[in-house]
């Protein structure tokens, strides 16, 4: 249909989209506007659509869709049928590369799609309902793949199947191969043909075979002895290799060699011959529906997950699972995870260096059998996460994700982003449990408070160290009286209030709240005159005499402050003196820190003493004048 | 005064239980040590090696911690030892609580270790919450905010002390906001509070320590109070627990925008369990909570009912927050599973441990507890002139009046049958005592619980009433909650206040027109407006002397 008239709509149409950066209303509409004055070259306009989707960046897609819904639901046919055609690619590619808050916006664009478009005659839904199905199950089933591939360390739930690592979500059963890693430059999608590509060579069939074999032998071999870490590298290895197989096409050299290793492993391993290997690739013919790509949930390290099919390994694990009735390995998960060096979940690359690679791959590799530029999906030192997409780890049906795509949002730490819903909360994540446990293993040994291991978490440590020593200091001499709940706060204090934790600043927070009650004084029946300091604990300080009148000081009791005090005095620049004596000194009036004019009387604590000190800020604020006892 | 019989039993089953060696407990990884100890009653528990956590809060290795009057579960996720023996029993014993050791390991009324917990589920909502937290550092939107919801007894508080918990292990600063008027936090029952938890909970004492005078071995917390001196939130309609949660909110969110590190954190509010309970009223309670405090996450803990609610009415959709649009916030509703371990409390235990509370706030955590780091309180007597003193009574009935029959079946009869003794009978107040014939205007309909669908807006008509000479004798034994709020102010104000502290009258001369109070700071009593708990939390009789 483009014939030429519409060449020059076409190019202005695009030309339009790719202006369209943002959802703006005025111009979806004027889109919509230009589609519907142009219902003639729908077709054109919807192929342009569809490209402009698949090109643009992530964070323009969502207004490009928009422009589809607008269309769809403004103008309808043709453009339904159009753009409903390779909707299921065009929709699934956009979910794949946006974030969550736009996933989450194409969702529920996808919901109104499957109602009629509101406020019309019409009572057929926006796109036939296969399309939205279609589209609605693959999402369904990424999000269980993605959700059985968080549990990164399987400890399944009580109650789950025994193997903690089957896909739930339908392991395909019809994947004779897994699907070859074609390249995904976002539009070469439109027809996700599942490779029926039949190997001729029959020997893969019975390495594969073989292979399987060792497999269960050495799940079996794991699941006696799950704590012998060499039984669970020779799985792991036997497993990876499988994956290797499975997912690529070796040369026959390569195959060679890889069936040496295969054999050699066969001979030293009893009984691994016992069993006919069940085949466990029967072949049915796969709804068009394609199958969710998952990189399982293994708890190899995350790149060599790549190294599986999902659809494999589902499909091995299962059959192995049968066979092995008598020892269902349901302990392997939950002893793995302590085999494993703990995994910083914040670490943009989780990998555990030693365990990233096993020997047999090294093996492998270091006879060239697997060079990384042939097998993007093994090369676990790239440390390309082996799909980004936002929070989610998200996986396409149908859609291959070994090549580097269509640039996508964050990867790194996606690993740690938990989703908050319930199926979420099931998800054992022993290895987040880290986070609240090793991550942090320096520990006061009173409080049992964890520090990091870091300078920033050492001085902290010490400062934390110091509060537990002020405080037990100080409730020893606090145990020698009596103690009172405080009052509480009001709304304007506590708002404005900062929780000191006992880790931050130094611990000098209390000289500086003497400092103030200093400052200001009180007086109560004992009549502290409006001058006083804390009488100080430090002994050289103690029998220093005020500088000015050479009289010591004299140490009273406080029942307002609960503490023993020094009236009259100041401390100055660290020195203590009387506030009487410095006030005249200075002669500028009032004593410094006093705030009222009180500031020398001969007799300052018989007139002070009497007063009652009424509206000021000081320690014996709300408690000022003892009522009657009762 | 236990009896003669039970006396000599005791002794003799302390001697044994002291003499006894420590019991040993091994917990394998992923399994907790469930344990009850009655009041009076005491254990010490020690972690010998590995890594243990009670309600999210790590022990320290090596360290004695000592429980008492506790239903409570040592929780390990990489196996630990504990060594668990008996306290001594505390002598000070209470009327009416006697120190009853049981039979299990120091002395347990009950204990065992279980291996089915619901931990799992408890730490991803707090790795969900820190998914959401890491988000509002680069985004500027706020961090999420928790509702728990579920029944009595399907261990909110727990969820809301591990998520408190795990949040500041990690640094952050949650606020954590209590809702039940039926357990205090940080302050007596029969108050609403909001508390920032940047330090470690208290092991022993579940929450920790208000402010006091002196110091205390585990950081004080700073709580915001208010005072809801009735026991279900559905009293009157909702109408007085309404706005107040509304006042509790505002300042939250004031703080929230003040306090980096509370904004980035979030908040976590605990609910009482009749919110849960589907009755008519509830479900309005909880929208407003939800839209007050912009709630991001639901939790449902122990009710599909609930939980299948909660889904359809909130799952998905926007929260009240005015940043939503701009960050597309919407709330999710989560389900939890009740933990195993859950056990009932009776109305014995929860009375009980509801005066312990009180007392606690009084006389300090020694009261309870023999540990060595409880802290001994001496609070001040003191006598006020009763005219001097402005106080508000709320003058409510419950809405569900069989709930208050069940939760203070004394209380009216004895106002009424303590008013002749009033030397002014003729000026006593009917607001105060009288029940049955409220004041028109202002208690009006909402004393009819069939009349709960009449919109009692409530706000041109607060329930609370000025309390005029002479005192009332039934103010004997309840609480005073001092506001923040002046003598003259209005009822509104009174009643939206935040709370100074709590006096407790200890007896009331009304011939001369005095009461004897015990307040926690010597000194004048502050000169403010005082709503008297006169419904709740119920009356703790003898604490003076």
């Amino acid at each position: 249909m483009s014939g030429l008239p519409s060449d020059d709509l076409v190019e202005d149409y695009k030309i339009s989209l790719e202006d369209l950066t943002t959802n703006d209303r005025f111009q979806i509409n004027n889109l919509t506007v230009i589609a519907k004055e142009n219902t003639e070259h729908a077709s054109a306009i919807s192929r342009v659509l569809e490209n402009h989707i698949g090109q643009t960046p992530p964070m323009q897609k969502l207004p490009a869709l928009y422009v589809v819904d607008s269309i769809v639901k403004n103008v309808g046919t043709p453009y339904t049928l159009f753009l409903g055609k390779h909707m299921y690619q065009t929709f699934m590619n956009a979910y794949a590369t946006v974030d969550q808050l736009t996933r989450r916006k194409l969702d529920e664009m996808l919901k109104t799609w499957k109602e009629p478009v509101p406020g019309s005659l019409e009572t057929r839904p926006v796109f036939p309902p296969e399309i939205t199905r279609t589209i609605e199950n693959a999402l369904i089933r990424a999000r269980t793949a993605a959700i059985e591939r968080e549990r990164p360390q399987v400890n399944r739930p009580r109650g789950g199947t025994p193997t903690g690592r089957t896909n739930t979500q339908t392991p395909p059963q019809g994947m004779p191969r897994p699907m070859p890693q074609y390249p995904n430059n976002g539009r070469s999608m439109h027809t996700p043909t599942p490779p029926q590509g039949h190997h001729p060579d029959r020997s893969l069939e019975s390495l594969n075979r073989d292979l399987e074999a060792l497999i269960a032998a050495a799940r079996a071999n794991f699941a006696n002895s799950p704590f012998d870490p060499s039984s669970q590298a020779r799985l792991k290895a036997l497993l990876d290799l499988q994956g290797i197989l499975q997912s690529r096409q070796l040369a026959p050299d390569e195959l060679k060699l890889v069936r040496e290793q295969v054999s050699s492993l066969a001979a030293s391993t009893p009984n691994s011959s016992t069993h006919s290997p069940v085949p466990s690739m029967p072949v049915q013919p796969v709804p068009p529906v394609p199958v969710p790509v998952s990189t399982p949930p293994t708890q190899t390290p995350q790149s060599l997950q790549n190294l599986f099919n999902a659809g494999t390994l589902a499909e091995l694990i299962k059959a192995t699972a049968n066979r092995q009735q008598p020892t269902p390995p349901p302990q392997i998960p939950n002893i793995l995870p302590q085999m494993h060096p703990p995994q910083m979940p914040a670490s943009s690359t989780p990998q555990p260096p030693a365990a990233a690679e096993n020997p047999l791959i090294a093996a492998l590799r270091a006879r060239g059998l697997i060079s990384s530029q042939s097998a993007p999906p093994t090369m676990p030192s790239s440390g390309t996460p082996p799909m980004g997409g936002g929070s989610l780890p998200f996986f396409i049906p149908g859609q291959s994700h070994s090549t580097p795509p269509v640039p996508t949002p964050p990867q790194a730490g996606t690993s740690s982003t938990v989703p908050m819903n319930t199926a979420s909360m099931k998800i054992p994540r022993l290895g987040l449990v880290v986070t609240l446990y090793e991550a942090k293993s320096n520990r006061c040994g009173t409080c049992g408070r964890r520090f990091p291991t870091t300078d920033e978490g050492r001085e902290k440590k010490a400062r934390h160290l110091d509060w537990h020593f002020k405080t037990n200091q100080r409730m020893v001499d606090a145990s020698k009286r009596a103690q009172n709940r405080s009052w509480y706060v009001d709304e304007r204090d506590w708002v404005k209030s900062r929780e000191a934790g006992d880790d931050s600043g130094p611990a000098d927070t209390e000289n500086a709240k003497e400092g103030e009650a200093g400052a200001d004084g009180t007086a109560s029946k004992q009549g502290p005159p409006k001058s006083w300091i804390r009488a100080p604990n430090d002994a050289k300080l103690r029998n220093t005499p005020c500088p000015i009148c050479q009289e010591m000081f004299e140490s009273t009791w406080s029942e307002d402050v609960q503490d023993w005090i020094w009236q009259d005095a100041v401390k100055i620049a660290n020195r203590v003196y009387h506030a009487s004596c410095y006030a005249e000194v200075t002669m500028d009036g009032p004593a410094p820190r006093s705030s009222t004019p009180q500031a020398r009387t001969s007799t300052p604590d018989s007139v002070l003493g009497k007063r009652k000190a009424e509206g000021n800020d000081s320690p014996g604020n709300n408690m000022r004048v003892k009522m009657e006892p009762a | 005064m236990s009896l003669p019989g039970l006396e000599l039993t005791q002794p003799s089953d302390e001697r044994q239980n002291v003499v006894a060696p420590p019991s040993q407990i091994n917990l394998t990884p992923g399994s907790e040590w469930r344990f009850e100890v009655a009041f009076g009653h005491s254990i010490k528990v020690k972690l010998l090696t590995g890594t243990a956590e009670i309600f999210g809060t790590e022990l320290a290795e090596s360290q004695t911690y000592t429980f008492s009057g506790a239903k409570a579960a040592i929780y390990s996720w990489n196996g630990c030892e504990l060594e668990v023996s008996a306290g001594e029993t505390h002598t000070a014993t209470f009327d009416g609580v006697t120190p009853t050791a049981g039979h299990g390991a120091g002395g347990c009324q009950s204990e065992y270790v279980s291996e089915e917990t619901p931990m799992v589920e408890y730490a991803n909502a707090h790795f969900a919450l820190e998914s959401m937290r890491e988000e509002t550092q680069d985004s500027g939107k706020d961090g999420p905010r928790v509702l728990l919801l579920g029944p009595d007894n399907a261990g909110k508080t727990s969820v809301s002390k591990i998520l408190t918990a795990y949040a500041t292990k990690v640094g952050r600063q949650p606020i954590v906001v209590n809702l039940d008027p039926n357990e205090g936090m940080l302050s007596v029952p029969g108050t609403l509070t909001a508390t920032a938890f940047r330090t470690m909970l208290d092991v022993e004492e579940g929450w920790g320590s208000s402010p006091m005078s002196g110091p205390s071995s585990v950081p004080v917390k700073l709580p915001l109070v208010y005072s809801y001196p009735h026991p279900s939130p559905l009293d009157a309609d909702g109408s007085v627990y309404r706005p107040i949660v509304s006042r509790l909110a505002l300042s939250v969110m004031n703080r929230m925008a003040e306090d980096e590190d509370s904004r980035e954190t979030g908040i976590i509010v605990d609910t009482p369990g009749i919110l849960s309970s589907g009755k008519p009223g509830t479900l309005e309670l909880i929208n407003h909570i939800v839209t007050e405090f912009a709630i991001t996450t639901i939790m449902v803990l122990g009710s599909e009912r609930l939980y299948s609610n909660m889904v359809k009415e909130y799952d998905g959709k926007p929260s009240a927050s005015p940043s939503a649009d701009a960050f597309d916030e919407r709330i999710a509703v989560v389900k939890l599973s009740k933990s195993g371990g859950c056990v009932d409390r009776d109305a014995a235990f929860l009375k009980t441990a509801r005066e312990f509370q009180i007392k606690s706030y009084f006389f300090g955590t020694s009261i309870i507890s023999p540990s060595p780091t409880a802290v001994t309180l001496s609070p001040h007597t003191s006598q006020l002139d009763f005219a001097g003193l402005s106080v508000y009574n709320y003058t409510v009935t419950s809405a569900d009046d069989e709930d208050e029959d069940e939760y203070d079946p004394s209380q009216l009869n004895m106002g009424d049958s303590f008013s002749p003794n009033n030397g002014g009978g003729d000026n006593y107040n009917p607001a105060e005592s009288d029940r049955a014939a409220p004041l028109p205007g202002i208690v009006g309909l909402s004393v009819d619980p069939a009349n709960s669908v009449g919109d009692l807006s409530g706000s041109s008509k607060v329930p609370l009433k000025k309390v005029l000479p002479p005192a009332p004798t039934a103010l004997a034994n309840t609480l005073l909650a001092i506001t923040h709020a002046s003598t003259t102010a209005t009822p509104a104000q009174v009643r939206d206040a935040s709370i100074i502290g709590f006096l407790y009258v200890a007896s009331v001369e009304p011939d001369k027109g005095k009461i004897h109070v015990l307040a926690p700071v010597g000194g004048r009593v502050p000169q403010r407006a005082m709503i008297w708990a006169k419904r709740w939390p119920d009356e703790v009789i003898g604490l003076v002397n």
